[in-house]
């Protein structure tokens, strides 16, 4: 024990050799490096993602909030649009703005899938419907807003969602009050022809609303709020709203 | 001259356009039935402008790595030549200028003008210089435009010979016989003495169908037919005075059971009589869920697969270092080992060759010019890429919530009816029965309409069914319309509001050709809300042929301008193949129509859905 000890006197009272200072600089390196990272990394996420039937006009409003301009025209989208901007509305404030990561997936039935792979980041759905041409996609468009609503990633986040009914532009649109309570119609008759079956089905994680009572965006346990909008005018304004209350600065 | 030419990104956004207005919306039907459906390997793509607008043509070229499409669109009535050459020179210049920020290209109207130019002198050019192989060119252009349906061009090939063979069988004069010999080839066992009463049974069948035989070769056939039954019961005859009535042998000790003869006692018209129980099987396979094998799947794709020592190691070398580097591009060279690798694969899984080998060249296009990320090897790369193809394949592309359709029908106060179509012997009716079961199970009213009424025993057969299930059977017995069968099945359904009609119609091939005249002809009479292509799960090259036939017989002898085509497919017997399941992916790929529900058994709960992801990882192993 006693011999441990003079060694490891002798040791210390040794001028420090090359190879302790090369340590130690890489240590101190080494945790610079990830205290930079950490301060430089995002610390909420602020991911809002578009979805919708196809045709609704999601790539439209994407490139309404993000370029103020619907350019010359879109077509079916095959890939996610992504892009990180901040709002026009937002420059003229001063202080700290923060971007806001905008997806627009496909709604193409094939390409759904590649929905999960962007909702469990999401801060905020903004789910697309197209107010001129809904009754006969007013099926779809429910089924659609029920798979969403029945995610787990979705309920369990409690993700709000904001139903935007576009292209209200046009004179022969119906008005929002009109298409919330079809997608509510709608909507209770899916619950009753999915719940009727006693195992759940794969796809739906969760059950909505209130058994015995009609449902209501109220019962859902995520916030859903419904706004018009106009993608090719620009009438986005409560799109932009809802962007700047649910990307906390 | 081109009506319009079209740049548009993958996320859907026009970058630049020149051209007049198109009428209908023949963009979105390129990308929705083609470049989705992984066709993108095709020539081009034809579309009729809906409410007799204009007939157009669309050529289209990618480029990969900037995510670009460029679609050209002209009148089918003109053959431009140039159009791949000026799509191939669009391409390259447009991507000389391409910058992601950007999205207003006006200063390429100039070059696109001058590259116009270029491409139709040089087409003039080579007009000029093969005036003498002009003619066959253009032939060539034209049989190749008439077979550029979704089915392609091999297709058409098919279904020219399929009708020589269908006009064989009309010369021969003997509709019921060609019939009753593709029946006995497939029912081996039939006697030889049954045949010809058969091919009565079918002629008088098929005379209110067609009308286009001889009655003389009928009169000529009949008392033939007759004499031969006579023959055989006269046999029958002689053979009974020597019966003896047979012992049951012992094998051991052990008293002997007394009834070894399950057969049902039969009444006096030999129909049986049984009292069935209600069949209560307990739940039904499409409501249980299904426990997935959900762990990730990037281990697999790590593992190396290199066959080939010599050459291939020394590319797998280099490989290694332009993945390291991560800056190569990839060319149709470097995809054609790992995409050959790919297509040896799904076929060895069941997959229609001509299948794989399209979805391999689409493959092909939509990875061409793409640059490799960093430590990605060009396998890996294409596997994803395939790997997402048949995810998209095959996810429905409406919904197959067949609940939900029943329920608006209901609304709406008439019967949801369903037609199962197919060849023979892939359990229509044993599956007709299984879906039967399911609806039952959700408190629908369901009823059989027994539109088989040729086959012996099909009515008998579906009559069990109903009894067992207790639901209501309507039935003509044999050799009537099936069409107006069907009708008046329809009509008592809503007299005796049954939710569901499920019609059984007869087993035929696919290049019968009054067979499929005759099927038409329920369906259009009938106009049913879901038309069932029953295929099995055993079945290789031959689903592309029944499938594509049978979607073009419907089209083409119906007589409404829309016709109705295959809106779903049945696989039937999935249990006996084990990871073969290709089939699944060959129906799904020529049709378009999604896979509704899976036969796994043959009891009434062995219904199940697809389960899209475990396929495709099955068909990719």
């Amino acid at each position: 024990m006693e011999q441990w000890m003079h060694q490891i006197e002798q040791w210390v009272r040794q001028p420090p050799v090359e190879q302790l200072y090369a340590a130690l600089a890489v240590l101190v390196v080494t945790l610079a490096f990830f205290s930079i990272l950490r301060l430089l990394k995002p610390s909420k996420s602020a991911t809002i993602v578009l979805a919708g039937l196809s045709g609704s006009g999601k790539t439209t409003l994407f490139f309404q909030l993000c370029d103020d301009s619907p350019h010359q025209g879109t077509v079916t989208s095959m890939d996610p649009n992504e892009g990180t901007f901040v709002l026009h509305s937002e420059l003229e404030k001063k202080g700290k703005l923060k971007p806001v990561h905008l997806v627009d997936v496909p709604g193409h039935s094939q390409l759904r899938p590649k929905l999960d792979e962007f909702l469990p980041h999401a801060a905020g759905l903004i789910f697309v419907v197209d107010s001129l041409d809904f009754l006969p996609n007013c099926r779809a468009a429910a089924e659609y807003l029920y798979d969403i609503l029945t995610k787990a990633s979705m309920v369990k986040r409690k993700t709000p969602i904001l139903i935007v009914c576009n292209k209200t532009d046009r004179m022969t649109a119906h008005s929002k009050e009109f298409i919330k309570k079809q997608l509510e119609k709608e909507i209770d008759e899916l619950r009753t022809s999915r719940n009727a079956i006693s195992s759940a089905d794969i796809a739906n994680e969760y059950t909505l609303g209130v058994p015995g009572e009609a449902f209501t965006f109220s019962q859902c346990r995520n916030k859903v709020t419904i706004a018009e909008a106009s993608g090719l005018t620009g009438e986005i304004s409560q799109v932009k709203q809802f962007i700047r209350d649910h990307v906390e600065p | 001259m081109l009506e319009q030419l079209l740049i548009f990104t993958r996320g859907g956004l026009i970058l630049w356009t020149c051209g007049n207005a198109l009428k209908g919306s023949p963009i979105d039907a390129l990308i929705r039935s083609c470049l989705l459906e992984e066709r993108s390997a095709e020539t081009f793509f034809s579309y009729d402008a809906p409410a007799g607008g204009a007939a157009y043509n669309l050529k289209w070229a990618f480029h990969n790595d900037l995510g670009l499409v460029f679609v050209a669109v002209y009148q089918r009535i003109l053959h431009l030549l140039y159009v791949d050459d000026l799509l191939a020179a669009v391409r390259r210049e447009f991507s000389q200028i391409y910058d992601p920020k950007r999205t207003a290209y006006d200063e390429f109207d100039e070059i696109f003008r001058q590259l116009q130019k270029e491409a139709e002198a040089r087409a003039e050019e080579m007009r000029k210089s093969k005036q003498s192989n002009r003619a066959p060119l253009m032939a060539g252009k034209k049989q190749g435009a008439g077979a550029g349906q979704r089915a392609g061009s091999q297709g058409n090939a098919k279904q020219k010979g399929g009708k020589g063979s269908s006009g064989k069988d009309d010369g021969d004069g003997e509709l019921g016989k060609g019939r009753g010999l593709s029946n006995g080839q497939e029912n081996g066992t039939k006697e030889h003495s049954r045949a010809p009463s058969v091919v009565v049974k079918g002629k008088e069948n098929g005379a209110p169908v067609s009308g286009a035989f001889d009655v003389n070769k009928l009169q000529k056939l009949r008392p033939k037919g007759g004499k031969k039954t006579d023959t055989g019961t006269g046999k029958a005859s002689k053979a009974e005075p020597k019966k003896i009535v047979k012992k049951n042998r012992v094998w051991d000790d052990s008293p002997s059971d007394s009834k070894l003869d399950f057969t049902d006692p039969a009444d006096e018209k030999g129909d049986e009589v049984v009292d069935f129980g209600k069949a209560d099987h307990g739940e039904s396979m499409m409501d249980k869920e299904e426990i997935v094998n959900s762990e990730s799947e990037s281990e697999e794709d790590e593992e190396v697969e290199s066959t080939k020592p010599g050459t291939k190691k020394k590319g797998w070398f280099s490989s290694m270092f332009q993945s390291i580097a991560g800056n190569a591009v990839l060319d149709k060279a470097d995809l054609k080992p790992a995409l050959k690798a790919l297509k040896d694969r799904l076929m060895t899984k069941n997959v229609a060759e001509e299948i794989a080998e399209k979805l391999c060249e689409s493959v092909a296009a939509s990875l061409e010019g793409k640059k490799l990320g960093s430590f990605t090897r060009v396998s890996s790369t294409v596997q994803t890429a395939m790997e997402e193809a048949l995810l998209r394949i095959l996810t429905p592309k409406r919904s197959i919530d067949i609940l939900r359709d029943v329920h608006a029908a209901k609304e709406q106060g008439k019967p949801y009816v369903v037609v199962f179509v197919g060849v023979n012997g892939v359990g229509k009716s044993t599956n007709l029965a299984k879906v039967a079961y399911w609806l039952l199970q959700h408190d629908i009213s369901v009823m059989m309409a027994a539109c088989d009424t040729f086959r012996s025993g099909a009515v008998e057969q579906l009559r069990t069914h109903a009894r067992r299930l207790q639901i209501p059977i309507f039935e003509k017995g044999y050799e009537k319309d099936p069409a107006i069968v069907a009708r008046e099945a329809i009509l008592e359904a809503s007299r005796n509001n049954s939710d569901v009609v499920l019609v059984d119609t007869a087993g035929r091939m696919q290049d019968n050709e009054p067979l499929m005249r005759a099927l038409s002809k329920l369906i259009n009479l009938n106009n049913p809300d879901l038309v069932l292509f029953v295929g099995e799960a055993l079945v290789g090259n031959d689903a592309v042929d029944q499938l594509s036939k049978f979607n073009q017989k419907l089209a083409d002898l119906s007589t409404v301008p829309n016709a109705r085509l295959i809106d779903g497919i049945l696989l039937t017997k999935f249990d006996t193949i084990d990871d073969k399941v290709g089939a699944a992916l060959s129906m799904v790929y020529i049709s378009g129509a999604p896979v509704m529900f899976v036969g796994c058994g043959q009891s009434y709960t062995d219904l199940k859905k697809l389960n899209v992801k475990s396929i495709v990882k099955t068909l990719l192993k």
